[in-house]
Protein backbone atom coordinates (compact mmCIF):
# COMPACT_ATOMS: atom_id res chain seq x y z
CA UNK A 1 0.00 0.00 0.00
CA UNK A 2 2.87 2.55 1.34
CA UNK A 3 4.64 1.86 -2.13
CA UNK A 4 1.80 1.83 -4.26
CA UNK A 5 0.81 5.62 -2.87
CA UNK A 6 4.37 6.71 -3.79
CA UNK A 7 4.50 5.34 -6.91
CA UNK A 8 0.89 7.17 -7.76
CA UNK A 9 2.88 10.57 -5.80
CA UNK A 10 5.55 9.83 -8.53
CA UNK A 11 3.29 9.74 -11.22
CA UNK A 12 1.59 11.99 -10.24
CA UNK A 13 5.01 14.47 -10.47
CA UNK A 14 6.08 13.22 -13.69
CA UNK A 15 2.73 13.74 -15.55
CA UNK A 16 2.43 16.97 -13.67
CA UNK A 17 5.67 18.46 -15.10
CA UNK A 18 4.90 18.29 -18.58
CA UNK A 19 1.46 19.22 -18.01
CA UNK A 20 3.28 21.88 -16.48
CA UNK A 21 5.37 22.58 -19.41
CA UNK A 22 2.62 22.23 -21.80
CA UNK A 23 0.06 24.87 -19.89
CA UNK A 24 2.46 27.46 -19.50
CA UNK A 25 2.81 27.59 -23.36
CA UNK A 26 -0.97 27.88 -23.50
CA UNK A 27 -1.30 30.28 -20.73
CA UNK A 28 0.89 32.25 -22.16
CA UNK A 29 -0.85 32.99 -25.83
CA UNK A 30 -4.50 34.06 -23.77
CA UNK A 31 -2.01 35.99 -21.22
CA UNK A 32 -0.12 37.67 -24.00
CA UNK A 33 -3.10 37.91 -26.97
CA UNK A 34 -6.12 37.35 -25.15
CA UNK A 35 -6.77 34.80 -27.97
CA UNK A 36 -7.20 30.99 -27.32
CA UNK A 37 -5.59 28.51 -29.20
CA UNK A 38 -8.19 25.11 -30.20
CA UNK A 39 -4.96 23.95 -32.28
CA UNK A 40 -3.04 23.50 -29.29
CA UNK A 41 -3.49 19.57 -28.88
CA UNK A 42 -2.79 19.30 -32.39
CA UNK A 43 0.65 20.95 -32.05
CA UNK A 44 1.43 18.01 -29.16
CA UNK A 45 0.40 15.82 -31.89
CA UNK A 46 2.85 17.25 -34.52
CA UNK A 47 5.96 17.10 -31.79
CA UNK A 48 5.12 13.52 -31.09
CA UNK A 49 5.01 12.63 -35.41
CA UNK A 50 7.58 15.27 -35.87
CA UNK A 51 10.08 12.71 -33.81
CA UNK A 52 8.75 9.43 -34.52
CA UNK A 53 9.84 10.86 -38.67
CA UNK A 54 13.21 11.28 -37.27
CA UNK A 55 13.15 8.09 -35.51
CA UNK A 56 11.80 5.44 -38.12
CA UNK A 57 12.15 7.71 -41.45
CA UNK A 58 16.31 9.07 -40.97
CA UNK A 59 16.68 6.14 -38.72
CA UNK A 60 18.09 8.34 -36.25
CA UNK A 61 17.95 6.76 -32.62
CA UNK A 62 18.92 9.64 -30.44
CA UNK A 63 16.51 11.63 -28.82
CA UNK A 64 19.25 14.56 -28.27
CA UNK A 65 19.21 14.95 -32.37
CA UNK A 66 15.39 14.66 -32.06
CA UNK A 67 15.06 17.29 -30.16
CA UNK A 68 17.74 19.71 -32.41
CA UNK A 69 15.68 18.85 -35.28
CA UNK A 70 12.13 19.04 -33.95
CA UNK A 71 12.38 22.47 -31.85
CA UNK A 72 13.45 24.86 -34.84
CA UNK A 73 10.39 23.03 -37.02
CA UNK A 74 8.00 23.60 -34.45
CA UNK A 75 9.49 27.37 -33.55
CA UNK A 76 8.72 28.10 -37.24
CA UNK A 77 5.44 26.60 -38.29
CA UNK A 78 4.46 28.16 -35.48
CA UNK A 79 5.51 31.50 -36.39
CA UNK A 80 4.11 30.99 -40.09
CA UNK A 81 0.45 29.98 -38.95
CA UNK A 82 0.21 32.69 -36.23
CA UNK A 83 1.50 35.07 -39.25
CA UNK A 84 -0.71 33.62 -41.97
CA UNK A 85 -3.95 32.29 -39.66
CA UNK A 86 -4.22 34.17 -36.93
CA UNK A 87 -2.30 37.92 -37.31
CA UNK A 88 -4.92 38.77 -40.57
CA UNK A 89 -7.63 38.37 -38.25
CA UNK A 90 -6.64 40.46 -35.66
CA UNK A 91 -7.62 43.69 -37.45
CA UNK A 92 -11.40 42.43 -37.38
CA UNK A 93 -14.41 43.34 -35.19
CA UNK A 94 -14.52 39.82 -32.84
CA UNK A 95 -11.40 39.03 -33.31
CA UNK A 96 -11.32 36.55 -30.41
CA UNK A 97 -13.97 34.27 -31.58
CA UNK A 98 -12.71 34.30 -35.15
CA UNK A 99 -9.37 33.08 -33.83
CA UNK A 100 -11.26 30.56 -32.09
CA UNK A 101 -13.05 29.18 -35.17
CA UNK A 102 -9.76 29.40 -37.20
CA UNK A 103 -7.50 27.67 -34.65
CA UNK A 104 -10.52 24.84 -34.11
CA UNK A 105 -10.35 24.61 -38.37
CA UNK A 106 -7.08 24.11 -38.06
CA UNK A 107 -7.35 21.48 -35.46
CA UNK A 108 -9.58 19.25 -37.83
CA UNK A 109 -7.40 19.77 -40.63
CA UNK A 110 -3.93 18.62 -39.09
CA UNK A 111 -5.41 15.75 -37.13
CA UNK A 112 -6.57 14.59 -40.42
CA UNK A 113 -3.72 15.28 -42.35
CA UNK A 114 -2.14 13.10 -39.60
CA UNK A 115 -4.44 9.77 -40.35
CA UNK A 116 -3.80 10.61 -44.03
CA UNK A 117 -0.15 10.85 -44.13
CA UNK A 118 0.65 8.27 -41.00
CA UNK A 119 -2.41 5.89 -40.94
CA UNK A 120 -5.13 5.28 -37.83
CA UNK A 121 -2.50 2.74 -36.54
CA UNK A 122 -0.79 4.48 -32.93
CA UNK A 123 2.93 5.00 -33.32
CA UNK A 124 5.17 4.23 -30.37
CA UNK A 125 8.74 5.28 -29.59
CA UNK A 126 11.78 3.76 -27.90
CA UNK A 127 12.05 4.76 -24.21
CA UNK A 128 14.81 7.79 -24.02
CA UNK A 129 16.30 6.00 -21.24
CA UNK A 130 16.23 2.19 -20.51
CA UNK A 131 16.35 0.60 -17.69
CA UNK A 132 15.48 1.81 -13.68
CA UNK A 133 15.94 2.66 -10.31
CA UNK A 134 15.32 0.35 -7.59
CA UNK A 135 15.47 1.21 -4.35
CA UNK A 136 14.24 -1.61 -2.21
CA UNK A 137 10.64 -2.46 -3.02
CA UNK A 138 10.06 0.69 -5.61
CA UNK A 139 10.80 0.84 -9.19
CA UNK A 140 11.58 4.09 -11.00
CA UNK A 141 12.06 3.95 -14.46
CA UNK A 142 15.12 6.15 -15.61
CA UNK A 143 12.58 7.19 -18.41
CA UNK A 144 10.59 8.87 -16.05
CA UNK A 145 12.96 10.52 -14.21
CA UNK A 146 14.76 12.08 -17.61
CA UNK A 147 10.88 13.52 -18.81
CA UNK A 148 11.03 14.99 -15.35
CA UNK A 149 14.30 16.76 -15.52
CA UNK A 150 13.42 17.28 -19.14
CA UNK A 151 10.24 19.17 -18.37
CA UNK A 152 11.39 21.25 -15.08
CA UNK A 153 14.29 22.30 -17.70
CA UNK A 154 12.07 23.47 -20.19
CA UNK A 155 10.23 25.72 -17.94
CA UNK A 156 13.11 27.17 -15.87
CA UNK A 157 14.66 27.78 -19.18
CA UNK A 158 11.71 29.82 -20.22
CA UNK A 159 11.58 31.70 -17.18
CA UNK A 160 14.69 32.68 -17.63
CA UNK A 161 13.99 33.82 -21.20
CA UNK A 162 11.10 35.97 -19.63
CA UNK A 163 13.41 37.28 -17.24
CA UNK A 164 16.42 38.25 -18.80
CA UNK A 165 16.42 38.69 -22.57
CA UNK A 166 14.51 41.65 -24.33
CA UNK A 167 12.35 38.92 -26.56
CA UNK A 168 10.91 37.75 -23.11
CA UNK A 169 10.72 41.07 -21.48
CA UNK A 170 8.71 42.46 -24.55
CA UNK A 171 6.64 39.44 -23.82
CA UNK A 172 6.04 40.29 -20.29
CA UNK A 173 5.17 44.43 -21.54
CA UNK A 174 2.37 43.40 -23.76
CA UNK A 175 0.91 40.57 -21.36
CA UNK A 176 0.90 43.56 -18.77
CA UNK A 177 0.11 46.71 -20.33
CA UNK A 178 -0.28 46.36 -24.59
CA UNK A 179 -0.62 50.15 -24.70
CA UNK A 180 2.74 50.69 -22.51
CA UNK A 181 4.38 48.20 -24.84
CA UNK A 182 3.20 49.66 -27.64
CA UNK A 183 4.39 53.31 -26.53
CA UNK A 184 7.77 52.14 -25.86
CA UNK A 185 7.80 50.79 -29.19
CA UNK A 186 7.58 46.89 -28.64
CA UNK A 187 6.04 45.56 -32.34
CA UNK A 188 3.48 44.16 -31.34
CA UNK A 189 2.91 41.76 -34.10
CA UNK A 190 6.50 40.64 -34.28
CA UNK A 191 5.38 39.88 -30.33
CA UNK A 192 2.14 37.65 -30.63
CA UNK A 193 3.68 35.97 -33.42
CA UNK A 194 6.94 34.97 -31.33
CA UNK A 195 4.67 33.63 -28.55
CA UNK A 196 2.78 31.48 -30.61
CA UNK A 197 5.65 30.27 -32.21
CA UNK A 198 7.24 29.73 -28.32
CA UNK A 199 3.69 27.84 -27.13
CA UNK A 200 4.04 25.52 -30.45
CA UNK A 201 7.60 24.61 -29.24
CA UNK A 202 6.55 24.23 -25.30
CA UNK A 203 3.66 21.89 -26.26
CA UNK A 204 5.62 20.08 -29.41
CA UNK A 205 8.21 19.54 -26.90
CA UNK A 206 5.45 17.78 -24.64
CA UNK A 207 4.68 15.31 -26.96
CA UNK A 208 7.56 14.76 -27.71
CA UNK A 209 8.10 13.52 -24.12
CA UNK A 210 4.75 11.73 -23.26
CA UNK A 211 5.02 10.25 -26.85
CA UNK A 212 7.56 7.18 -25.50
CA UNK A 213 4.70 6.40 -23.03
CA UNK A 214 1.13 6.88 -24.30
CA UNK A 215 1.77 6.50 -28.24
CA UNK A 216 1.13 8.92 -30.85
CA UNK A 217 -1.98 8.67 -32.47
CA UNK A 218 -4.01 10.88 -35.26
CA UNK A 219 -6.61 12.20 -32.31
CA UNK A 220 -4.47 12.09 -29.44
CA UNK A 221 -4.18 15.96 -29.37
CA UNK A 222 -7.63 16.54 -27.99
CA UNK A 223 -7.27 15.09 -24.36
CA UNK A 224 -4.12 17.41 -23.95
CA UNK A 225 -6.15 20.36 -25.28
CA UNK A 226 -8.74 19.67 -22.53
CA UNK A 227 -6.55 18.62 -19.79
CA UNK A 228 -4.24 22.04 -20.57
CA UNK A 229 -7.42 24.23 -20.77
CA UNK A 230 -8.83 22.75 -17.75
CA UNK A 231 -5.46 23.01 -15.94
CA UNK A 232 -5.11 26.97 -17.17
CA UNK A 233 -8.79 27.60 -16.38
CA UNK A 234 -8.26 26.49 -13.12
CA UNK A 235 -4.79 27.69 -12.15
CA UNK A 236 -6.24 31.18 -13.87
CA UNK A 237 -6.34 32.44 -17.36
CA UNK A 238 -2.99 34.19 -18.10
CA UNK A 239 -1.23 33.15 -14.87
CA UNK A 240 1.63 31.47 -15.53
CA UNK A 241 2.69 30.85 -11.58
CA UNK A 242 -1.03 29.26 -11.15
CA UNK A 243 -0.40 26.81 -14.30
CA UNK A 244 2.40 25.69 -12.70
CA UNK A 245 0.66 25.10 -9.34
CA UNK A 246 -2.32 24.06 -10.93
CA UNK A 247 -0.58 21.65 -13.13
CA UNK A 248 1.11 19.60 -10.37
CA UNK A 249 -2.23 19.22 -9.03
CA UNK A 250 -4.33 18.76 -11.57
CA UNK A 251 -1.62 15.70 -12.10
CA UNK A 252 -1.32 14.38 -8.86
CA UNK A 253 -5.23 14.38 -8.76
CA UNK A 254 -5.16 12.35 -11.98
CA UNK A 255 -2.69 9.65 -10.65
CA UNK A 256 -4.47 9.00 -7.43
CA UNK A 257 -8.28 9.24 -9.44
CA UNK A 258 -6.86 7.03 -11.75
CA UNK A 259 -5.04 4.96 -9.27
CA UNK A 260 -8.21 4.19 -6.73
CA UNK A 261 -10.94 4.90 -9.19
CA UNK A 262 -9.79 3.43 -12.72
CA UNK A 263 -8.86 5.95 -15.61
CA UNK A 264 -12.01 6.54 -16.99
CA UNK A 265 -13.11 8.56 -13.79
CA UNK A 266 -9.63 10.92 -14.85
CA UNK A 267 -11.37 13.74 -16.74
CA UNK A 268 -14.83 13.69 -14.75
CA UNK A 269 -12.81 14.30 -11.30
CA UNK A 270 -10.54 17.08 -13.44
CA UNK A 271 -13.65 18.97 -14.23
CA UNK A 272 -15.59 18.65 -10.91
CA UNK A 273 -12.52 19.99 -9.24
CA UNK A 274 -12.48 22.97 -11.95
CA UNK A 275 -16.34 23.87 -11.64
CA UNK A 276 -16.28 23.44 -7.95
CA UNK A 277 -13.19 25.81 -7.96
CA UNK A 278 -14.25 28.28 -10.71
CA UNK A 279 -17.93 28.22 -8.69
CA UNK A 280 -15.94 29.69 -5.23
CA UNK A 281 -12.90 31.97 -7.29
CA UNK A 282 -14.28 32.65 -11.07
CA UNK A 283 -10.75 33.68 -11.49
CA UNK A 284 -9.07 30.38 -11.04
CA UNK A 285 -6.70 29.93 -8.49
CA UNK A 286 -4.36 33.00 -9.31
CA UNK A 287 -5.98 34.66 -12.17
CA UNK A 288 -7.26 38.33 -11.83
CA UNK A 289 -10.13 40.47 -12.52
CA UNK A 290 -10.80 41.29 -15.81
CA UNK B 1 11.72 69.88 -36.57
CA UNK B 2 8.20 69.23 -36.65
CA UNK B 3 6.04 70.25 -39.05
CA UNK B 4 2.39 69.49 -38.96
CA UNK B 5 -0.02 69.98 -41.89
CA UNK B 6 -3.61 69.44 -42.24
CA UNK B 7 -3.64 67.10 -39.39
CA UNK B 8 -7.19 64.92 -38.67
CA UNK B 9 -7.93 61.88 -36.62
CA UNK B 10 -10.68 59.89 -36.21
CA UNK B 11 -11.39 57.14 -33.72
CA UNK B 12 -14.03 55.02 -35.56
CA UNK B 13 -16.49 57.24 -37.45
CA UNK B 14 -15.73 60.03 -35.05
CA UNK B 15 -13.79 63.01 -35.92
CA UNK B 16 -11.62 64.19 -33.72
CA UNK B 17 -8.74 66.70 -34.77
CA UNK B 18 -9.66 68.74 -37.61
CA UNK B 19 -7.25 69.73 -40.26
CA UNK B 20 -4.83 71.21 -37.34
CA UNK B 21 -1.50 72.48 -37.95
CA UNK B 22 1.67 73.20 -36.07
CA UNK B 23 5.34 73.82 -36.11
CA UNK B 24 7.48 73.02 -34.00
CA UNK B 25 11.17 74.54 -33.70
CA UNK B 26 14.25 72.45 -32.06
CA UNK B 27 14.55 73.13 -28.28
CA UNK B 28 10.86 74.69 -27.77
CA UNK B 29 8.77 73.72 -25.00
CA UNK B 30 5.05 73.99 -26.62
CA UNK B 31 2.26 73.88 -24.28
CA UNK B 32 -1.44 73.02 -25.41
CA UNK B 33 -4.22 73.75 -23.65
CA UNK B 34 -7.48 73.06 -24.01
CA UNK B 35 -11.02 71.89 -22.36
CA UNK B 36 -11.46 68.09 -21.82
CA UNK B 37 -12.45 65.62 -24.84
CA UNK B 38 -11.40 68.17 -27.43
CA UNK B 39 -8.79 66.03 -28.43
CA UNK B 40 -5.41 67.43 -26.88
CA UNK B 41 -4.09 63.67 -26.41
CA UNK B 42 -5.57 62.60 -30.15
CA UNK B 43 -3.14 65.12 -31.09
CA UNK B 44 0.01 63.94 -29.36
CA UNK B 45 -0.65 60.29 -30.06
CA UNK B 46 -1.46 60.94 -33.94
CA UNK B 47 2.09 62.39 -33.52
CA UNK B 48 3.71 59.14 -31.76
CA UNK B 49 2.28 57.15 -34.09
CA UNK B 50 -0.45 55.65 -31.33
CA UNK B 51 -3.80 57.09 -33.67
CA UNK B 52 -4.22 54.39 -36.53
CA UNK B 53 -6.72 56.43 -38.51
CA UNK B 54 -5.24 60.20 -39.73
CA UNK B 55 -4.71 62.11 -42.50
CA UNK B 56 -2.42 64.72 -43.37
CA UNK B 57 1.09 64.91 -43.23
CA UNK B 58 3.77 65.24 -40.49
CA UNK B 59 7.31 66.44 -41.34
CA UNK B 60 9.62 65.36 -39.04
CA UNK B 61 13.35 66.60 -39.83
CA UNK B 62 12.24 66.98 -43.00
CA UNK B 63 10.81 63.38 -43.87
CA UNK B 64 6.79 62.87 -43.68
CA UNK B 65 6.32 60.14 -40.57
CA UNK B 66 2.38 60.20 -40.51
CA UNK B 67 0.95 57.10 -40.31
CA UNK B 68 4.23 55.50 -39.52
CA UNK B 69 3.56 52.97 -36.25
CA UNK B 70 5.04 53.77 -32.14
CA UNK B 71 7.55 50.72 -33.23
CA UNK B 72 9.14 53.09 -35.66
CA UNK B 73 8.58 56.59 -34.44
CA UNK B 74 10.32 55.41 -31.05
CA UNK B 75 13.14 54.32 -32.69
CA UNK B 76 13.69 57.69 -35.10
CA UNK B 77 12.97 59.99 -31.45
CA UNK B 78 9.71 60.82 -30.96
CA UNK B 79 8.15 59.31 -28.01
CA UNK B 80 4.89 59.41 -25.93
CA UNK B 81 4.06 59.34 -22.48
CA UNK B 82 0.96 58.41 -20.98
CA UNK B 83 -1.56 60.44 -18.98
CA UNK B 84 -2.47 57.15 -17.67
CA UNK B 85 1.44 56.59 -17.24
CA UNK B 86 0.94 52.81 -18.75
CA UNK B 87 3.58 51.43 -16.72
CA UNK B 88 4.12 47.63 -16.94
CA UNK B 89 2.40 46.74 -13.18
CA UNK B 90 4.28 43.54 -12.16
CA UNK B 91 7.45 44.26 -13.26
CA UNK B 92 10.38 46.33 -11.13
CA UNK B 93 11.11 50.09 -11.51
CA UNK B 94 14.02 48.71 -13.00
CA UNK B 95 12.56 46.60 -15.94
CA UNK B 96 9.98 48.99 -16.19
CA UNK B 97 13.52 51.84 -16.71
CA UNK B 98 14.95 49.34 -18.87
CA UNK B 99 11.67 48.79 -21.29
CA UNK B 100 11.71 52.31 -21.56
CA UNK B 101 14.86 51.82 -23.74
CA UNK B 102 13.90 48.78 -26.07
CA UNK B 103 14.06 50.74 -29.35
CA UNK B 104 17.38 50.20 -31.13
CA UNK B 105 18.31 53.80 -30.81
CA UNK B 106 18.20 54.09 -26.90
CA UNK B 107 20.25 50.58 -26.52
CA UNK B 108 23.41 51.92 -26.54
CA UNK B 109 22.61 54.80 -24.47
CA UNK B 110 20.87 52.27 -21.67
CA UNK B 111 23.40 52.57 -19.29
CA UNK B 112 24.41 56.73 -19.43
CA UNK B 113 20.35 57.34 -19.57
CA UNK B 114 19.86 55.09 -16.97
CA UNK B 115 22.48 57.00 -14.42
CA UNK B 116 21.11 60.50 -16.33
CA UNK B 117 17.49 59.25 -15.11
CA UNK B 118 18.71 58.42 -11.49
CA UNK B 119 20.45 61.83 -11.38
CA UNK B 120 16.90 63.32 -12.18
CA UNK B 121 14.91 61.11 -9.55
CA UNK B 122 17.00 60.08 -6.63
CA UNK B 123 13.78 58.27 -5.26
CA UNK B 124 13.37 55.93 -8.78
CA UNK B 125 17.03 54.88 -7.84
CA UNK B 126 15.72 53.92 -4.00
CA UNK B 127 12.88 52.11 -5.23
CA UNK B 128 14.57 50.71 -8.41
CA UNK B 129 13.64 47.02 -7.01
CA UNK B 130 9.99 47.68 -6.15
CA UNK B 131 7.62 46.72 -8.27
CA UNK B 132 5.23 49.19 -10.17
CA UNK B 133 1.99 48.61 -9.08
CA UNK B 134 2.94 48.69 -5.30
CA UNK B 135 4.41 52.58 -6.09
CA UNK B 136 2.11 55.84 -5.14
CA UNK B 137 0.32 58.22 -7.65
CA UNK B 138 3.69 60.88 -7.78
CA UNK B 139 6.09 58.27 -8.02
CA UNK B 140 4.26 56.46 -10.58
CA UNK B 141 3.95 59.53 -12.87
CA UNK B 142 7.78 60.09 -12.22
CA UNK B 143 8.45 56.87 -13.55
CA UNK B 144 6.80 57.23 -17.07
CA UNK B 145 8.00 60.47 -17.17
CA UNK B 146 11.41 58.53 -16.36
CA UNK B 147 11.00 55.80 -18.47
CA UNK B 148 10.18 58.10 -21.78
CA UNK B 149 13.52 59.90 -21.29
CA UNK B 150 15.05 56.10 -21.27
CA UNK B 151 14.31 56.08 -24.59
CA UNK B 152 17.04 58.66 -26.04
CA UNK B 153 14.36 60.90 -27.39
CA UNK B 154 15.08 63.89 -28.74
CA UNK B 155 10.99 64.94 -29.08
CA UNK B 156 9.11 64.46 -25.95
CA UNK B 157 5.07 64.27 -25.89
CA UNK B 158 4.11 64.33 -22.64
CA UNK B 159 0.02 64.19 -22.12
CA UNK B 160 -1.02 65.87 -18.57
CA UNK B 161 2.08 65.31 -16.32
CA UNK B 162 0.25 67.34 -13.87
CA UNK B 163 -2.61 65.24 -13.78
CA UNK B 164 -4.00 64.35 -10.15
CA UNK B 165 -0.68 65.77 -8.10
CA UNK B 166 -0.93 67.95 -5.57
CA UNK B 167 0.70 71.29 -5.94
CA UNK B 168 4.04 70.57 -4.62
CA UNK B 169 4.44 67.65 -6.81
CA UNK B 170 3.45 69.72 -9.87
CA UNK B 171 6.40 72.35 -9.16
CA UNK B 172 8.46 69.26 -9.38
CA UNK B 173 7.32 68.14 -12.27
CA UNK B 174 7.46 71.59 -14.10
CA UNK B 175 11.25 71.78 -12.99
CA UNK B 176 11.92 68.12 -14.26
CA UNK B 177 10.25 69.69 -17.63
CA UNK B 178 12.85 72.85 -17.89
CA UNK B 179 15.61 70.58 -16.96
CA UNK B 180 14.70 67.82 -19.70
CA UNK B 181 14.29 70.85 -22.05
CA UNK B 182 17.56 72.24 -21.30
CA UNK B 183 19.44 68.90 -21.95
CA UNK B 184 18.47 69.48 -25.41
CA UNK B 185 15.43 67.66 -25.97
CA UNK B 186 12.19 69.35 -27.62
CA UNK B 187 8.67 69.39 -25.38
CA UNK B 188 5.13 69.66 -26.16
CA UNK B 189 3.07 69.28 -23.00
CA UNK B 190 -0.68 68.96 -23.15
CA UNK B 191 -2.40 70.09 -20.56
CA UNK B 192 -5.35 71.63 -18.37
CA UNK B 193 -4.76 75.10 -17.70
CA UNK B 194 -1.85 74.45 -14.54
CA UNK B 195 0.12 77.86 -13.89
CA UNK B 196 3.54 75.89 -13.46
CA UNK B 197 3.65 74.14 -16.64
CA UNK B 198 2.09 77.06 -18.69
CA UNK B 199 4.97 79.25 -17.06
CA UNK B 200 7.05 77.14 -18.71
CA UNK B 201 6.34 77.67 -22.81
CA UNK B 202 7.72 79.32 -25.36
CA UNK B 203 4.46 78.86 -27.13
CA UNK B 204 1.17 78.34 -26.24
CA UNK B 205 -1.53 76.72 -28.56
CA UNK B 206 -5.42 76.55 -27.46
CA UNK B 207 -7.15 72.91 -29.29
CA UNK B 208 -11.09 73.43 -29.10
CA UNK B 209 -13.10 71.21 -31.19
CA UNK B 210 -10.75 69.66 -32.28
CA UNK B 211 -9.21 72.63 -34.23
CA UNK B 212 -6.32 75.33 -33.23
CA UNK B 213 -8.50 78.11 -31.50
CA UNK B 214 -5.21 80.42 -30.54
CA UNK B 215 -1.66 80.34 -30.82
CA UNK B 216 0.93 82.24 -29.65
CA UNK B 217 2.89 84.19 -26.66
CA UNK B 218 1.93 83.63 -22.73
CA UNK B 219 1.71 87.01 -22.94
CA UNK B 220 -0.71 87.57 -26.24
CA UNK B 221 -2.88 84.27 -24.31
CA UNK B 222 -3.08 86.88 -20.83
CA UNK B 223 -4.33 89.82 -23.05
CA UNK B 224 -6.82 87.45 -25.02
CA UNK B 225 -10.21 87.80 -23.48
CA UNK B 226 -11.82 84.54 -24.94
CA UNK B 227 -9.25 82.59 -23.25
CA UNK B 228 -9.77 84.41 -19.91
CA UNK B 229 -13.48 83.01 -20.68
CA UNK B 230 -12.81 79.53 -21.15
CA UNK B 231 -10.10 78.55 -18.33
CA UNK B 232 -11.00 81.26 -15.66
CA UNK B 233 -14.60 81.71 -16.62
CA UNK B 234 -14.30 85.61 -16.64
Amino acid sequence: MFVEIIDVIISGMINGSVYALMAVGLTLIYGVSKAFNFAYGSFYSMGGYLAWMIFSVAVINSYFIIFILSIPVLLVLGYLIEKVLVAPLRKRDDWEIKVMMITLGLALLLDNSYQVLFGARMKSLPSILEGSLEIGEFILAYQDIVIFILSIGGILLFRWFLNNTRTGMSVRAVAQNPAGAQIVGIPKEFVFSATFAISTVMVGTGGILLAQKYFVTPTGGWDILVKAWVITAFGGMGSIKGSLYAAFILGMLEAFVGWYFGMTWVLIALFAVLLTTLAIRPQGLMGKWG
Amino acid sequence: MLEIKNLNAYYDDFHVLKDVSIDIKKGEIIVMLGPNGHGKSTFLKSICGLVSKIRGTIKYNGQNIAGLGSEKLVNMGITYIAENRELFPEMTVLENLKLGAYSKTARPYEARNLEKVFALFPRLKERSNQLASTMSGGEARMLAIARGLMSNAEFLAIDEPSLGLQPNLRDEVARIIKEINKQGITVMVVEQNIPQITELAHRLYVLEEGRISFEGSKDEALGNDHLKEIFLGM
